[in-house]
């Protein structure tokens, strides 16, 4: 006997994320999903940005790594509201596991809440955890033909960053063959090159936030 | 994994709905954007089919080729190599219409 079934795969985990985004809005949290490949700099970026958000939007974190809790460490000295999650063997995070740490995050000292996700360019592009926008960022010592080859990531992102501009020269890594490949598989991302060493590209990505936030709630940030 | 683990859920829950003892087979609909590389997704499903009522059904698999629809003359057309291009007007605003599903479409019981 055949039975019609025709249920998304993933409408259980859209619901939780659609639960998480109603918590967050009623918070007027920002969330920004942060996606790369395992040492992209994603802990690092988050450091300059605790930095460069001093006095404009309040910053927190929740951070997923496989088995340690280092990237929280690392953030403990911007003494910003932190949750770290373990996933133990997931690759990505979920709308479930993000749900269970919002009991251990005072969202209500939080304008703009990131999401740094499990290093991996595959899974986490599949997972919504109730974020505003996901943001993709890949670094020069990855290779400009990333895009290419994992296209969903770079079509669900909003903004790219593109990191380590700073070893360009070492690299074989052409700018413009990576924004060429990145505007056809998602012509409508935008892209900002950073260095997280210089600090080059970080006012212009800490305005895109501050846009983004405007854009959403309408004020430079709460009174 | 976790994509596998949704598949089965949803099946026996289609399955205990309907009074089945038994799933036979599922089949799924994935656009090819979503990435799914078939074998590995076999694989991962047989896995926790084990010890249910889904226990050695078989995975059936189809993919959707990613198409687009020219916004500007409305010609919908298959996207090749990610090349969001209208073939019929060359306008680069396209509108993906299919290749990111990613559904259970039917099972088979007994």
């Amino acid at each position: 006997m055949k039975i019609n079934v025709m249920t998304d795969v993933l409408e259980a985990n859209d619901r939780i994320a659609a639960a998480n985004r109603q918590v967050f809005d009623r918070y007027r949290n920002l969330v920004i999903n942060l996606m790369s490949s395992p040492g992209a700099g994603k802990t690092t970026l988050l450091e300059k940005t605790a930095e460069a958000l001093k006095g404009k939007l309040r910053l927190g974190v929740i951070t997923g790594d496989i088995e340690t809790t280092r990237d929280s460490e690392r953030l403990q000295k911007y003494q910003l509201p932190v949750v770290q999650l373990t996933t133990g063997s997931a690759c990505h995070l979920d709308a479930n596991m993000i749900a269970s740490a919002l009991p251990h995050l005072d969202l209500s000292q939080v304008d703009t809440l990131i999401v740094e996700n499990v290093g991996n360019l595959v899974c986490p592009a599949e997972f919504k955890i109730g974020e505003d926008f996901k943001v993709m960022m890949l670094s020069v010592t990855e290779g400009d033909e990333k895009p290419l080859k994992y296209p969903l990531m770079f079509r669900e992102s909003a903004l790219l960053l593109i990191n380590k501009i700073d070893l360009l020269q070492y690299t074989n890594f052409s700018m413009e063959v990576a924004k060429a490949n990145a505007k056809k598989v998602s012509p409508d991302l935008e892209i900002i090159d950073i260095s997280c060493v210089t600090g080059e590209g970080i006012p212009s990505w800490v305005e895109w936030l501050s846009r983004c936030y405007r854009e959403k709630f309408g004020t430079v940030r709460r009174a | 994994m976790t994509i596998a683990r949704s598949i089965i859920d949803i099946a026996i829950a289609a399955a205990e709905k309907a009074g089945a003892r038994r799933v036979t087979r599922v089949n799924v609909i994935a656009g090819e954007l979503r990435g799914i590389i078939p074998l590995q997704l076999t694989y991962c499903f047989g896995l926790m089919a084990e010890n249910t009522i889904a226990s050695g059904a078989q995975l059936g698999l189809e993919i959707v080729p990613v198409s687009g629809k020219c916004r500007r003359c409305d010609e919908t057309f298959v996207v090749k190599e990610y090349r969001y291009i209208c073939p019929k007007c060359q306008s680069e605003d396209v509108q993906t219409v299919s290749g990111t599903e990613l559904r259970v479409k039917d099972i088979e019981v007994e």
